[in-house]
């Protein structure tokens, strides 16, 4: 099978992306154990001191470095290749994602010193007053702007694709991709504001004080549809090559799967207030519409359960698979890609069921800010996200560097191990919050934790070890293939799965792009809007800046 | 080019009809809760100056804790703060079983949050903005707020206790 | 290309149905127990 060839530079740029990304993880992940040890009450940053200060300091790198790093090096590097191989041709203008990429780099080492020197202990949410250095809100802002630039070189590619191909259907995993861009870009102008007109003027002492209030708004408007940003990438990767990779299944609706992608678009960013129900500067009637808006959102991730469900059923059924189950142990399980995949996609229906909790209005008085909140999003970002790009880069690895994956049943075992570490560190979360557990809390060191929260603490430090095993083999697996002499004997075939219903019939409706995106943005006009006129027409810069950790 | 419908399979768009039904019923059930049960989310109270909220003698945070503005009915006026130490002002606060209570929460520097055991009073507690709610205890007992936001160092350490006596 | 081959044209994803109601009554009892501790601990208004 001939496919298309991506030229050994553009392989070189994309892989530039996921070595940095597996560098974040791999820094960031040696500090997700300790933090559960710190619920289990076994300290070990008495010992980091001269290096590390503070839980908060570790907190902030693993939040940092993992949410924020890991994801964003990963997706873009992962969304470049699926546009290349996808439309089936080279980058318009390297240079340009080669400017965006080192702007994330160098935005990477400037947010890092301050980190790493305590001067950003401030956590990945970085709420003011907390104040860190300069340097932190520099370093994101080239983050985001180098994801933009990044960006804008693959629309420019994709113009270019389109002015030569009038009538066709985008490709599927060049058409999600772009889409999860355009959602970035556009939903990345909530934090852009927040940093420039207000933490850097304040960090540099050219304005006194900042509005929390409107910090929070800002941030949220980036916030929830940031998850997106994680997600979509998983879902291209489910929909569209894990039934190949499964068992040569079919992507069972194609064109549900785009309208799929475009209710996300629209409906991702304007729900940001479902994060600040319980704040006190925004009006209940906003957060109960936002409320309404994140429902609906929950609806093209339920369309999506179904469609690649139903091609995973197909894949195993074409294996031989009988009987209403019998076809789940016909897929491909020997394969590392589709263990992790799989496993990612069970756990993540315990995210969906959390997640709906959360972004249930006044149900969130129940669960705001506890345990149960990490709890959720170690089973979305952490598992249904984290896991899957590992389960991505098991075949994508040997395809960027030609060397054959190291020791397959490891990087299978690796998946099991996070699977189980991660159930049962997620789950006494969830338990924890229930009880009224705080989130952000080292709680083996609290002085109000009941003798009854001791168990479930002792179980999220079991689960922080087992899955800190994993992240060890992975970590493995991944620089033993970087290093493997062995090569592969022809290059990877990319996993590609067909649609049963030939796209070209699929609605044209479905390939246009000018009126999802004219609807998205009036959309937030209407829902964000209002509150930001009222807002920032009453603005008061009144909090000074505070370093207290 | 010709105009396409959209094929959906059968078994799909029953699954979608059946999604979006289970969704209208969250939010229906989530509705009565808010708007015929009263369980709301805090509402725009007042904006302070958080520069002297603590201090300026006009403040009712400059004299933080419970008034009681008719039989079994409070306003619990409640600092809680980073600088110098990650406390909640007052720290303790008593009433009698049957009691209903009103809160009022400001920050004078970071982000706090604030959340009552076993109870539905849990919000976040902002410099310059005022936290609401109202809680009716009408069991006996200790009930501890917790900070829940990030707020320094002693995050961890930052709480009080509401003694509730029969 | 695509084709819609006989094959495809006779599968019905019945599996995959009952994944989902696995699914959707897992979601309703973990949010009906999170509802009903809301609804427990009364107004606040």
């Amino acid at each position: 099978m001939n496919q298309y060839q991506v030229s050994a530079a553009e392989k070189k740029f994309i892989g530039s992306h996921i070595l940095v990304a597996i560098l974040a993880l791999a820094v960031g992940s040696l500090f997700g154990p300790l933090q559960a040890f710190e619920h289990a009450g076994w300290d070990f940053y008495t010992y980091l001191k001269p290096w590390i200060k503070s839980y908060y300091q570790g907190l902030t790198v693993h939040g940092v470095l993992n949410a924020l790093v890991w994801t964003t090096f990963f997706i873009m590097g992962f969304l470049t290749f699926n546009v290349i191989f996808g439309l089936k041709r080279p980058l318009k203008n390297p240079t340009l994602n080669k400017v965006g990429f080192w702007m994330m780099v160098v935005g990477v080492l400037a947010a890092a010193i301050p980190i790493l020197a305590n001067q950003a202990t401030v956590l990945f949410t970085f709420y003011p007053p907390l104040k860190a250095n300069w340097a932190f809100y520099v370093g994101l802002t080239l983050v985001v702007v180098g994801s933009w630039v990044e960006g804008w070189g693959l629309f420019m590619t994709y113009a270019d694709w389109r002015k030569e191909n009038k009538s066709e259907r985008t490709p599927f995993v060049a058409f999600g991709s772009l889409v999860t861009i355009l959602l970035w870009q556009i939903c990345t102008l909530g934090v852009a504001v927040e940093i420039l007109t207000m933490l850097l003027p304040w960090s540099l002492g050219l304005i006194e004080g900042v509005d929390p209030q409107l910090a929070r708004t800002y941030f949220w408007f980036t916030g929830h549809p940031l998850v997106y940003f994680w997600l979509l990438p998983a879902y291209i990767s489910w929909y569209a090559m894990l039934p190949k990779q499964a068992g040569n299944g079919k992507m069972f609706s194609d064109s549900l799967a785009r309208l799929a992608f475009w209710i996300f678009l629209v409906l991702s960013t304007p729900l940001g207030f479902h994060h600040q129900y319980v704040d006190p500067g925004v009006p209940p009637a906003w957060k109960f519409i936002h409320s309404l808006l994140t429902f609906g959102v929950f609806f093209p991730s339920m369309m999506t359960a179904f469609t690649v469900i139903a091609s995973l059923e197909h894949a195993g059924r074409k294996q031989g698979g009988k009987g209403i189950f019998g076809w789940i142990g016909k897929l491909k399980w020997s394969d590392p890609s589709v263990t992790s995949q799989l496993l990612a996609g069970i756990l993540f229906f315990f995210g969906g069921i959390g997640g709906l909790a959360n972004a249930s209005y006044n149900v969130n008085l129940v669960l705001h800010n506890t345990a149960f909140i990490p709890g959720h999003f170690h089973l979305t970002v952490a598992t249904a996200v984290t896991l899957s790009f590992i389960g991505i880069s098991y075949w994508l690895v040997p395809y960027l560097t030609g060397r054959k994956l190291w020791q397959p049943a490891w990087a299978r075992i690796q998946a099991w191990v996070w699977f189980v570490g991660m159930i049962i560190f997620s789950n006494s979360m969830h338990v924890l919050g229930l009880l009224g557990a705080p989130r952000r809390v080292p709680l083996g060191l609290a002085p109000y934790v009941p003798a009854e929260w001791n168990s479930r603490l002792f179980q999220v430090g079991l689960g922080g070890a087992i899955l800190f095993v994993s992240g060890i083999m992975y970590l493995a697996v991944m620089y033993k293939t970087a290093t493997n002499k062995e090569r592969v004997e022809s290059e990877v075939i990319v996993p590609i799965a067909e649609a049963m219903q030939d796209p070209a019939k699929s609605p044209v409706w479905l390939d246009r792009w000018a009126p999802w995106i004219y609807g998205t943005l009036a959309l937030i006009v209407i829902v964000y809007g209002p509150q930001l006129v009222e807002q920032i027409a009453n603005i008061a810069l009144t909090s000074p800046g505070f370093r207290v950790w | 080019m010709s105009a396409h419908k959209m094929h959906v399979d059968s078994y799909e768009r029953n699954w979608m009809i059946f999604s979006a039904v289970l969704l209208v019923v969250f939010a229906t059930a989530v509705s009565v809760a808010a708007f015929g049960m009263g369980i709301q989310v805090p509402a725009p109270e007042q904006r302070v100056d958080p520069r002297t909220v603590a201090t300026d003698p006009n403040s009712p945070w400059s004299n933080p804790g419970l008034r009681e503005i008719a039989p079994g009915k409070y306003d619990a006026y409640i600092l809680a703060r980073a600088v110098p130490l990650w406390e909640y002002l007052p720290k303790e606060l008593t009433v009698p079983a049957g009691s209903s209570v009103t809160f009022y929460v400001t920050s004078p520097d970071v982000q706090h949050g604030f959340k009552i055991q076993d109870t539905n009073a849990n919000f976040m507690v902002l410099p310059g903005q005022v936290s609401k709610l109202t809680v009716k205890f009408d069991k006996a007992g200790t009930y501890n707020f917790i900070c829940t936001e990030f707020c320094g160092a002693g995050h961890g350490i930052m709480y009080g206790a509401i003694t509730v006596t029969p | 290309m695509a084709n819609k081959d006989k094959e495809d044209e006779e599968f019905r994803p019945t599996g995959t149905l009952a994944i989902l109601a696995i699914f959707v009554v897992t979601l309703i009892a973990i949010w009906a127990t999170i509802y009903m501790i809301l609804v427990g601990r009364g107004g606040t208004l």
